[in-house]
């Protein structure tokens, strides 16, 4: 009896796997062809770190450290300098000389832009930072400073993001 | 001393002295209220207005004059209408105060919002933030958002340099006032001031260089908000970049550069020391720091440290290692056998000084050793073992009632910790008896002012004792139980009464009457004595007798104090770097030793020679001869001295912030530091490490492995210091004591508070006896018309200072310094040079005019780059007859 019986619940379930195989086989897929396709990311995404500048291209970093007194894994470096008159780096008396983030380290908890006075560090969208040396796991100030918008990155509408889901709701709910 | 008085703060009842002001009141049981410009070590001005309280009194019936009771018997409190400043209104009885009533609570929200509109809100940059009252003070107590226009805030001129060293910032500065009356009342230097009235206030100073003061510094600790920063802190300035306070590990350490051993925070940033701040210690530095000890630390990073052991070949130096250094030292040693001796500087720490002596004595078998690298840079006394100030001796809290007698020094370039504290004493009431030949900086507060000749000190000393004793003024009970030879004494003294020594010292017999009666009088006394005062026995003695007589020895705020120069002199004289005795001031049983000085003659007849933290040649260049002809030099350092370049071997030392330690102070205090940064190199090795591998490799089986264990041998073997183990010097003090003397906040850190310990004298022995001796002074008056006279300074040529760059511009170059008088006479002007000839030798100085000399004095500090007054001196006092020739 037990035989017949567990022959029988077998099929089903067989049955009903191959079921849901198919039904996903029949529907547009979840993955994309990364890196030829772009992933969409949320807009509040917490990726790479960029330091950003003023229209006039001054730096809006002033050198303050106080990302680096909110980091919790304690990987922001930054030494401070004291602006020429002439030719400013940034506003004010003070700018960063040295600037660096231990990617390795980062939680991406965005703490250091919460610190920020002045905007000058945000988190973007990159997620995309394996290197083949972990030295180059240490982002400079100048490659931090660098615009940076990989085609590998596609940033969702806000739109869209409030419509389909609402704010705060999960997808499956 | 004055009545209590009773009142309640937030309801909590305190009894305080009458007099008191409410925020002291206040602070007593732990209720904080906010101030600016109020400061306990300072006067009270309630500038600032952030301290307000409401402030009630008992109502009285005008009619009958009692108080108007409530039906509960409990008298009726009147509030008055406005709130009052905390910091400026004194207690009365029966007052009751609410430190956070909601009208208070109100105006310190106003206050604070008014004080930002015209505050930069820079905070990001500011050195300040972080430990800084007003971003703190903001923090509790402000609105949160103002209501005023953030661009209509007033602007003022950001980064003004005063001098060399502070940055002013006029948009921060809140004109509290605190630099100002630092400046006036505790430093006296009336450098800074404030110009204009309201919104256009701000500090200026108008001095040449500006804010010319060895003490400038503290302002930048005491000032409230960002206005006064360091340059050697700021970012950048000193070519470093910046660091916040908070990035800082700060490490407790004591200042090589201050005989009284001021305590410090190291606070270092990846492995270099980026800013020295005080540490609180209310029995030797109080919460200052000198600005040399302040800005001084730059030698650790200096690039010129010696980084391995050297071996000269062919008059070359070649990179040797450990190994080979240690290896040739030992033969050579052991080949030079009893022709060797030891110079150990008096900056080392006591662990080295101990093992240096104990190397000398025990392993090579010689009594060759000294710590005075010329004779006459350090006070030779006993006077601190019998007599040395009382156990708890506290200058800083010396008042009414109490003396000090400062014999021949001038404190503000030789102690100038100690200047603060003893200008601080006669603010607040204390005697001071200023005996000089000339004028110096404590004569602007000295009470009495004596004005001797150049080597008449001791007469001097022996009038003051002779009319103590003629006028029965001696302390009897003192004298009866603990005396002997007072007759004897008295019978000698007689040829030396004031009328009879007035002459040679050219002060009248009244005046030095009267100040032997205020010194007698005084219920506590302290004297100190400098170099000035000369150096020989019958000074020593006279000083001991004027101390025994006035009964003014061994207990607390007693005493007498040599004024010795260097950060660890004293502890290099108790621990028996010295030829003639051994640690704890015992007499060597065998044969005494060499001095420096007689090591340093050309004909020592020594083989061998080993100098650690000494540069003999850089202080005294006739010493290089000496050091020349002597066959096998060893010289441990931190530097490539002019004294090491005539080494034959070099090994290189740890400087202070690399390694622990402990350094006694004038006041025969101990105290540790501690290790904070690693050495430039691995193979720069702690003084005491080095002591003792030379000692293994000459056989010796000594285990210590830690500046600890060393100590732990002292407090074993030395019974002076056998309460000194690091266990007991890092002990932070009581809770209590903390409470009651510690009130000082301001800064990011805690660090730990240790007071040190002091050792007792013999006089602190109730059963001790002492025996009066007199010593006929030999007259070494110098026969001249003009006296050189050749004191140290604070900012002079050594090696160390020198790495500071910021400091360059107020080391001191060598000059002649005359009076006009002096000048005019022989028709120099500022800028010429002239030719001074004593009896030893002839230099060319460059002259300099001050008007406050006395006419027959030409002043030469000694310490100064290539040593030019040591060639004039002879070795026994700092001053002598010159002549001067244009
Ligand atoms: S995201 Fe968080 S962990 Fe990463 S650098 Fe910023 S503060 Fe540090
Ligand atoms: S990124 Fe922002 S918080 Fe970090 S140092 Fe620069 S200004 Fe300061
Ligand atoms: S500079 Fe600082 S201490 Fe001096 S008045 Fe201004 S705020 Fe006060
Ligand atoms: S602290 Fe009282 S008025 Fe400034």
């Amino acid at each position: 009896m037990t035989l017949v019986k567990e022959f029988v619940d077998g099929t089903v379930e067989i049955g009903r796997a191959m079921g849901i195989t198919l039904k996903y086989f029949l529907r547009k897929p979840v993955t994309n062809q990364f890196p030829d396709e772009p992933v969409e990311v949320y807009p509040r995404f917490r990726g790479r770190h960029v330091l950003n500048r003023y229209e006039n291209g001054l730096e809006k970093c002033i050198g303050c450290s106080l990302c680096a007194a909110a980091c919790p894994t304690g990987c922001i470096f930054v030494e401070a300098g004291e602006n020429d008159e002439e030719n400013p780096v940034s506003l004010g008396e003070r700018y960063a000389v040295r600037y660096e983030i231990n990617m390795l380290r980062c939680i991406f908890c965005g703490y250091c832009e919460e610190a920020c006075p002045t905007n000058a560090i945000t988190l973007e969208h990159d997620f995309a930072l394996s290197e083949y040396d972990r030295w180059d796991a240490i982002y400079t100030k100048e490659r931090l400073l660098k615009p940076h918008a990989p085609d590998h990155i596609k940033v969702r509408s806000d739109e869209v993001f409030v419509e389909r889901y609402g704010w705060g709701n999960t997808k499956d709910s | 001393m004055s009545d209590l008085v009773t009142l309640k703060i937030d309801g909590i009842e305190v009894s305080v002295p009458a007099g008191t002001m409410i925020i002291e009141a206040a602070n007593k049981i732990g209720r904080e209220i906010p101030v600016f410009c109020y400061h306990s070590k300072l006067s009270t001005v309630g500038v600032c207005r952030v301290c307000l309280v409401k402030v009630g009194t008992p109502g009285f019936d005008r009619a009958t004059r009692q108080p108007i009771l409530d039906v509960a018997g409990n008298p009726v409190i009147r509030f008055f209408p406005k709130p009052m400043p905390a910091c400026s209104t004194p207690v009365s009885a029966g007052m009751e105060v609410i430190t956070e009533s909601k009208e208070s609570l109100a105006d310190r929200q106003a206050i604070l919002e008014f004080l930002l509109t015209s505050h930069p809100l820079d905070c990001p940059v500011c050195d300040k933030g972080g430990e800084c009252p007003l971003q703190d003070l903001t923090y509790a107590h402000g609105r949160g958002e103002s209501r005023f226009e953030y661009q209509r805030k007033h602007t003022s001129p950001k980064k003004i340099p005063l001098g060399d060293l502070i940055v002013l910032d006029t948009e921060r500065c809140i004109i509290c006032t605190r630099c100002i009356r630092f400046q006036d009342e505790i430093a006296g230097d009336h450098v800074l001031a404030i110009e204009n009235r309201g919104r256009d206030a701000k500090v200026v100073s108008y001095t040449e260089p500006k804010f010319d003061s060895k003490y400038s510094g503290n302002t930048t600790d005491i000032c409230p908000v960002g206005a006064l920063t360091s340059r050697d802190f700021r970012f950048k300035d000193m070519n470093k970049p910046g660091v916040r306070i908070w990035e800082l590990t700060n490490v407790p350490s004591i200042s090589n550069y201050c005989n009284m051993g001021s305590n410090l925070v190291l606070g270092t940033h990846v492995g270099e020391i980026r800013r020295v701040m005080p540490r609180q210690n209310e029995l030797v530095n109080e919460i200052w720091l000198t600005n040399k000890t302040r800005f001084g630390h730059h030698f650790h990073s200096s690039s010129h440290r010696l980084t391995a052991p050297l071996i000269k070949e062919n008059g070359k130096f070649k990179q040797a290692t450990w190994e080979d250094a240690l290896s040739l030292i030992a033969t050579k040693f052991h080949e030079a056998g009893e022709h060797i001796g030891g110079i150990a500087g008096p900056h080392l720490s006591n662990e080295d000084l101990y093992l240096f002596q104990k190397l000398f004595r025990e392993v090579l078998n010689s009594n060759n050793i000294d710590h005075r690298i010329c004779l006459n840079s350090a006070i030779d006394d006993d006077l601190a073992y019998e007599i040395g100030v009382g156990i708890g001796t506290d200058i800083g809290q010396l008042a009414e009632n109490s003396a000090i007698f400062l014999l021949g020094s001038d404190l503000d370039e030789e102690a100038s910790m100690l200047y603060l504290r003893v200008r601080g004493a006669v603010r607040r009431g204390c005697h001071l008896i200023n005996a000089n030949g000339r004028y110096t900086k404590l004569d602007t507060v000295a009470n009495t002012k004596l004005r001797y000749n150049y080597g008449s000190a001791v007469h001097l000393v022996l009038g003051m004792t002779a009319t103590i004793l003629d006028e029965g003024l001696e302390d009897k009970n003192f004298v009866y139980a603990r005396l002997e030879g007072i007759d004897k004494l008295k019978t000698k003294l007689q040829a030396y009464t004031p009328e009879k020594v007035a002459d040679i010292t050219g002060i009248d017999a009244d005046i030095i009457r009267q100040a032997a009666r205020d010194f007698a009088k005084a219920e506590n006394g302290i004297i100190l004595y400098g170099a000035e005062a000369g150096n020989d026995t019958a000074l020593h003695a006279s000083i001991r007798n004027l101390a025994l007589i006035t009964g003014h020895v061994g207990k607390k705020d007693n005493g007498v104090t040599a004024i010795l120069p260097h950060c660890n002199s004293r502890g290099a004289a108790d621990l028996g770097v010295i030829p003639h005795r051994l640690p704890g001031y015992h007499p060597v049983a065998d044969e005494i030793g060499m001095s420096a000085k007689e090591m340093l003659q050309p004909n020592h007849g020594l083989q061998a020679m080993y100098i650690v933290a000494a540069d003999i040649v850089g202080e005294v260049v006739t010493c290089k001869s000496a050091i020349e002809t002597t066959d096998f030099v060893v010289v441990q350092d931190l530097f490539m001295t002019e004294t090491a370049k005539l080494a034959d071997v070099v090994l290189p030392a740890k400087a202070i912030a690399e390694r622990d330690g402990s350094y006694t102070n004038l006041e025969r205090r101990v105290q540790v530091y501690d290790p904070a940064i690693l050495s430039p190199t691995p193979t720069c090795w702690a003084d005491w490490h080095i002591i003792t591998a030379i000692a293994g490799r000459l056989g010796a089986e000594w285990t210590h492995a830690s500046a600890d264990g060393v100590m732990q041998e002292i407090t074993e073997q030395v019974s002076l210091y056998k309460h000194m183990s690091f266990e007991n010097l890092t002990k932070p003090i009581s809770l209590e004591r903390k409470r009651q003397h510690y009130i000082y906040s301001g800064m990011s850190f805690t660090a730990d508070v240790r007071e040190g310990v002091q050792w007792a004298t013999r006089a602190e022995n109730q059963a001790s006896f002492f025996e009066l001796k007199f010593i006929e002074p030999e007259n070494d008056m110098p026969q001249s018309d003009i006296i050189l006279v050749a004191p140290r300074v604070a900012y002079d040529g050594g090696m160390l200072i020198s790495q500071a760059e910021i400091l360059a511009n107020l080391i001191q170059q060598p000059k002649a310094t005359l009076s006009p008088s002096v000048a005019q006479r022989l028709s120099l002007s500022k800028g010429d040079t002239v030719q001074l000839t004593s009896s030893v030798g002839s230099v060319a100085l460059p002259i300099a005019i001050d008007g406050k000399l006395p006419d027959n004095v030409v002043l030469t500090p000694r310490n100064l780059a290539g040593s030019v007054a040591e060639q004039l001196l002879d070795g026994h006092n700092i001053f002598i007859g010159v002549k001067i020739v244009h």
